[in-house]
């Protein structure tokens, strides 16, 4: 009787290997087909002179390179992601903290506060920033139109949101962050109520002061997950160029250009895919050393 | 031995193949005769309302099923990337000038263009150096109509400063500006020329270009941007700037101008008659005193605009129904008379002579045709008052010319235009951003790489004589 027992034991464990295989393959299907190929063709293409309206192609070696690296339109692209990403993930944060922070307490109209807190994430982003087009319209501007009246902007005073080059970047700025505020608004909001009341409460018994318990008690427990929304929150902006190209397409003088909406400027609507592809490519040192850290965060996250 | 419940069931079985007969029969020829149309959204929706009940009609009439999709016009090359990279998709994609980069995908229509000549004559000089490479000698592209570019002018506001018929040159917009100013304070943008990332700027600095003497490349593909008549041209944009334009000239989409015209905060613009048919339908106050001026002209006497569209019908190679696309585009153009009148006199026919009156012999049609195209504009059908209105447009194929002018639009000079490497250059020339002559370098250089791409893919000629 034991060796057909030991046999359906096998069996099952190479059932569950099976199925656990099963299980996994879409997943990684998915990652291969939608991430790892077009990943590896980007980098493929960018060693080329491939176009858009053609399937052939030479190696160009790393002319493409060369090229973007010499144009001040792809440097000032490059300087302005990083800005771009910088300010904005501070800025979401801070503020995602004090929302997070207020949603905790208890008052009237919360369930109110929380829909319209979560209504920027859920609409569609080329539908919003067509509200956010004509907010910051350089003619029309709803701003400009309320500071007049203000009496703010005097006669002959006007934003040009748009159409300079420092206030557009200001515009960008300000609708990625409407944007992505309330998934980190979300992900602080549970990492606060994650902390148990017994904490807050024994630190209360030892004297501790609001800003001794945020120091000593929230920040560090909140740690892991506040870096898991900050890398997250990096990743999807570095990587994000519907902001910049429903704003400002780039402009004025393609000076609001951030590396994905380059790329897709010079691949696609240019036609240049391996010079939009050099571009794109130029990203992945720093997308890769986010990628491992995200990674160790979370394990470690995961441990604690 | 047959029973009568065998019979009965050999009869339903009969009369089952019968009815089902002529469906299949005419799935089968459905099958044979599909048709799809990518087309742009009309910038005039009163057009699209006429084609697609219009292809519908030709189908129908012809055992084709037709199916037309409309995309806005900044998706039109990006859907015919994703066309290409597939290769499948529609059979027949509207490209509106610049169709000369997907060249080696679709097939060469010059039986289609060989034919339409016999029947109505050559058509206009612009729509085939849209249409045609001279270095492939390919005729890549079919051009049914084109648009003129003229000035739009607030008449009131012209006339207050003495030039009750607007600018005629170039100088006179730089003489205007702060005199529109006096009259005019409310008005935010004297002049409104666009120097954005968008089509239309895209337009008007080239215009700038050519009537200052300038180009980006020669009549042979030489790239002749880094000139002394190009950095007139920017000296002058940079000093028109600084009198009569603001920043917000810089942040314009193509909707932007027509706003601002139609909402009396500016009192030039360059732009079709699209705006001015919304100021019609909508009734506004801008109406009265929305006029039109020719293409102004440079220092060097030059009168140049760029056509502001034109259409360049490909047929895929990937195409199963190749036959049947090349006689839709046949038909498109024998129905140049309707297309311009369901345009509302936007479309201007590529080929005159498909809009002469019905039985003009051959020779006379260009003569006949382009007597209707003006009679329509002389007299215009859809409400202008004085109803000569849009007069100016029937002159306007002497002004008009195409993208690459004083060449052909090759596949450089699109991917010139679409990333903005003029326009960049004169915004920042303009507003002082760089000095113009930096600008102008800078530009040069991007543009001897995009063309030196070209050249090395065979597809653009010239380069020995590159500046």
């Amino acid at each position: 009787m034991a060796v057909p027992a030991a046999r359906r034991r096998r069996g099952i464990r190479r059932a569950e290997r099976l199925l656990g295989v099963v299980m996994l393959a879409p997943a990684l299907l998915y990652i291969v087909l939608l991430v790892a190929v077009p990943f590896l063709l980007a980098v493929f293409l960018s060693l080329t002179n491939s176009s858009a309206g053609s399937l052939e192609f030479s190696f160009v070696g790393l002319q493409n390179f060369k090229n973007v690296m010499a144009s001040p339109v792809f440097q000032r692209a490059l300087r302005n992601t990083f800005t771009f990403t910088l300010i904005s993930q501070v800025t979401v944060i801070f503020l995602g903290n004090v929302l997070a922070r207020a949603l905790l307490k208890r008052f009237r109209g919360k369930s109110l506060a929380r829909f319209l807190i979560l209504m920027p994430w859920a609409a569609p982003i080329s539908l919003a920033t067509l509200g956010w087009l004509w907010i910051f319209d350089s003619t029309f501007s709803v701003i400009n139109w309320l500071l007049k009246v203000a009496g703010w902007l005097g006669p002959g005073q006007w934003y040009y949101w748009l159409g300079d080059p420092t206030l557009g970047m200001v515009a960008i700025i300000t609708v990625h962050v409407w944007r992505m505020l309330p998934f980190s608004t979300v992900i602080l909001l549970a990492g606060l109520t994650s902390i148990p009341n017994e904490v807050h409460e024994a630190a209360d018994l030892d004297g501790a002061g609001p800003l001794g318990k945020t120091i000593w008690i929230t920040i560090p427990m909140m740690l892991p997950i506040l870096t898991v929304a900050l890398l997250f929150g990096v990743v999807f902006t570095f990587t994000d160029m519907s902001v910049v190209y429903l704003l400002t397409r780039g402009g004025p003088y393609n000076s609001t250009h951030v590396l994905a909406s380059l790329a897709f400027q010079d691949g696609v609507l240019g036609g240049d895919v391996g010079r939009g592809a050099s571009v794109a490519i130029f990203l992945l040192p720093v997308l890769v050393i986010l990628a491992v850290t995200m990674l160790r965060v979370s394990r470690r996250a995961e441990v604690a | 031995m047959h029973t009568r419940r065998s019979f009965l069931k050999g009869a339903v079985a009969a009369t089952a193949a019968v009815a089902a007969g002529p469906t299949i029969l005419v799935r089968d020829a459905r099958a044979a005769g599909q048709l799809k149309i990518l087309q742009w959204s009309h910038f005039v929706p009163a057009y699209d309302k006429w084609f697609d009940p219009w292809a519908k009609e030709w189908g129908s009439k012809h055992g084709v099923d037709v199916t037309v999709d409309h995309v806005g016009f900044a998706d039109v090359v990006p859907r015919a990337t994703a066309e290409v990279a597939a290769q499948s998709g529609h059979d027949i994609h509207m490209f509106l000038g610049l169709a000369s980069a997907f060249e080696e995908h679709v097939i060469d229509l010059a039986d289609v263009v060989t034919s339409l000549e016999k029947k109505y004559g050559k058509p206009v000089e612009l729509a085939r150096r849209s249409t045609y490479n001279p270095f492939t000698k390919k005729q890549f592209a079919l051009s049914d109509m084109w648009v003129p570019d003229p000035g739009n002018y607030h008449k009131e506001v012209w006339t207050k400063i003495g030039m009750p018929n607007g600018p005629v040159t170039y100088d006179d917009l730089v003489k205007a500006a702060p005199e529109i100013k006096k009259v005019a304070p409310q008005m935010q943008i004297p002049i409104g020329v666009g120097l954005s990332q968008d089509i239309d700027s895209n337009m008007a600095v080239r215009n700038i270009l050519w009537c200052h003497g300038g180009s980006i490349q020669d009549k042979d593909g030489n790239v002749v941007l880094n000139s002394p008549e190009t950095l007139r041209a920017l000296e002058y944009t940079k000093k028109l700037y600084s009198v009569g334009m603001t920043q917000a000239v810089l942040s314009w989409n193509a909707a932007s101008n027509n706003q601002a015209f139609n909402a009396q905060e500016t009192a030039y613009i360059l732009n079709s008659i699209s705006a001015y048919r919304t100021a019609q339908d909508n009734k506004l106050p801008v109406l009265e005193n929305y006029f039109f001026t020719p293409a102004l002209k440079g220092p060097t006497g030059i009168q140049l605009a760029s056509e502001h569209v034109m259409s360049g019908y490909v047929v895929w190679k990937f195409s199963k129904n190749q036959d049947v696309a090349k006689e839709f585009l046949v038909a498109l153009v024998d129905a140049s008379r309707d297309s311009m009148l369901g345009s509302k006199l936007y479309n201007f026919p590529s080929f005159y002579g498909a809009a002469a009156d019905p039985g003009t012999p051959p020779p006379k049609k260009q003569e006949s045709g382009a007597a209707w195209i003006a009679a329509q504009c002389n007299k215009d059908p859809f409400g202008s008052a004085p109803a000569d209105k849009l007069a100016l447009l029937a002159k306007s194929l002497p002004w008009s010319t195409n993208l690459g002018y004083p060449g052909y639009a090759n596949p450089a000079e699109g991917e010139m235009f679409d990333t903005y490497v003029i326009t960049d250059m004169f915004a920042k020339a303009a507003t002082g951003a760089m000095a113009p002559k930096d600008a102008m370098l800078e530009a040069n250089t991007r543009a001897r790489q995009i063309f030196d791409k070209w050249r090395a893919k065979k597809m653009v000629g010239g380069g020995g004589k590159d500046k």
